[in-house]
């Protein structure tokens, strides 16, 4: 019990020290999630949008594979992209492997059926009376959807702190991608694994510390946010 | 005056059924037209085909003098509809009466809002500011009406104003219509099962049943003119 105890004790040491290699991690991570959530809301809001409100062929077929990628294993999406940015693969030249943005890509695709499935839902169950009433209060087609959007905006944040929980504890695909480089890809949660690897677990502790008061922090506003506006 | 809406031969089907045949129908501008009839007769139908918001299977409806195929979104910039259970935005009221006028790029909007809610009877001081939660049913149906008529539009289209409505809320929204044809000469369309309310605000009233164009079944319903026509009754306005 007493290395566990230990391990905090050393743990809360490096975090009120500043460690900067603690801190490298912890940056890393903010970072490259940033990243990965603004590529997945941009790609992700506007497909589910349309997936949710418009009908065409296909549709449920479409529906079908987004639901199937929301349990991809993270290990293929890194395998996948991996052999697409990895030196010999075709997008290989843009030289992603190992860099951040290279994990972002990898992470988005992660995001993207959460977003793209959960934003679908939400505009699928928006009240039927909502089109007419914009289109007689004279909104054209922009204004239909951005008012649609505000309407299922909390569908949309559901899909958004899915999304980043999913995104930002995640692993496999940050060390395949990232390749666990210190000083540069090393996340919070590659660094927890590297760490209680070599037996470091002051670190880990550390790290996992910041994880969770990173998650709670951004659940909790999403929470106040929508008991503020749904009341 | 001049004929605002000129229908002919309109048809409406959903799926395989027909709702509404019109062989002939006109409206003319600045009439208060009564709709009334039994349930499922065709007066919703009609009044979304007078909105723009649906399209005719068959049949052609002129505005003003045009046809409207092709131009129902700047169309519905003066033409604007009220439905039976209106929806409010997950905003406030002020946000809700204000959006036409926005969408639209009016400049005057607050002075609009509070010009139209004081017409529904609600206090712009007490009620701008609150949530579309924070309302009565009878509240909701008020400031989407405000939401109309904030508009100012030329054709207002009104489907069963009144129903669920208490006596003072019906008089409130009768006020506001009146008001609205008194102040910018809106065209009024309005559905109702109410015959007194209709009779009292209408200048004619049109019966359909089974999606036609029909004489009333009671004959305290509404006086129907032996003589005329069963279709274009309104078109003694536009000659």
């Amino acid at each position: 019990m007493n290395y566990i105890l230990d391990g905090l004790r050393q743990a809360l040491a490096l975090l009120s020290g500043g460690d900067p290699e603690t801190f490298s991690a912890v940056w890393t991570t903010l970072v490259v999630t940033l990243e990965a959530m603004a590529a997945t809301l941009v790609l992700g809001a506007p497909a589910g949008f349309f997936l949710g409100y418009t009908e065409f062929p296909g549709k449920r077929l479409i529906r079908l594979v987004v639901e199937t990628f929301l349990s991809f294993p993270t290990v293929v999406i890194g395998l996948v992209v991996y052999a697409f940015v990895s030196r010999r693969g075709p997008l290989g030249e843009w030289g992603l492997l190992f860099t951040v943005p290279g994990m972002a890509v990898g992470l988005t695709i992660l995001g993207l059926p959460i977003v793209i499935a959960l934003t679908a839902q939400a505009v699928e169950n928006l009240d039927p009376r909502l089109r007419p009433t914009l289109l007689t209060l004279g909104a054209g087609p922009r204004q239909v959807f951005f008012a649609t959007l505000g309407e299922a905006r909390f569908g949309l944040l559901l899909a958004a702190t899915a999304a980043f929980g999913r995104i930002f504890s995640e692993i496999g695909i940050s060390m395949m991608l990232g390749g666990n480089i210190k000083w540069s890809t090393r996340t919070i949660t590659t660094a927890i694994a590297l760490e209680t690897g070599k037996g470091e677990f002051a670190t880990g502790i550390a790290l996992g510390i910041v994880l969770m008061i990173i998650a709670l922090a951004v659940n909790m506003t999403a929470a106040a946010f929508r008991r503020r506006s749904a009341a | 005056m001049s004929a605002l809406y000129v229908l002919t031969d309109v048809v409406q089907c959903y799926g395989d059924r027909e709702v509404l045949r019109l062989p002939s129908l006109a409206v003319a501008e600045g009439v208060i037209l009564g709709l009334a009839g039994p349930n499922g007769g065709g007066k919703s139908t009609l009044l979304r085909l007078l909105a723009f918001l649906e399209t005719p299977v068959a049949g052609e409806i002129h505005y003003r003098g045009a046809p409207t195929v092709g131009r129902e979104y700047a169309l519905r910039g003066e033409v604007t509809c009220f439905p039976q259970e209106p929806y409010l935005l997950k905003r406030s009221v002020r946000a809700n009466v204000g959006f036409g006028l926005t969408a639209r790029g009016a400049r005057d909007v607050r002075d609009r809002v509070e010009e139209a809610l004081t017409m529904v009877g609600l206090d712009p001081g007490r009620f701008a500011g609150r949530m579309w939660h924070e309302l009565s049913g009878g509240e909701v149906k008020r400031v989407a009406l405000a939401a109309r008529l904030a508009l100012r539009p030329r054709v207002l289209l009104l489907d069963e104003p009144t129903a669920n409505l208490d006596r003072d809320s019906a008089e409130l929204v009768r006020r506001a219509v009146v008001a609205a044809r008194e102040r910018h000469g809106t065209t009024l369309v309005i559905s109702g099962h109410d015959h007194a309310w209709l009779r009292a605000i209408c200048d004619d009233i049109l019966w359909l049943r089974d999606g036609t164009l029909a004489a009333p079944l009671f004959a305290d319903g509404h006086a129907w003119p032996e003589t005329a026509e069963q279709t274009n009754t309104v078109a003694r306005n536009v000659s």
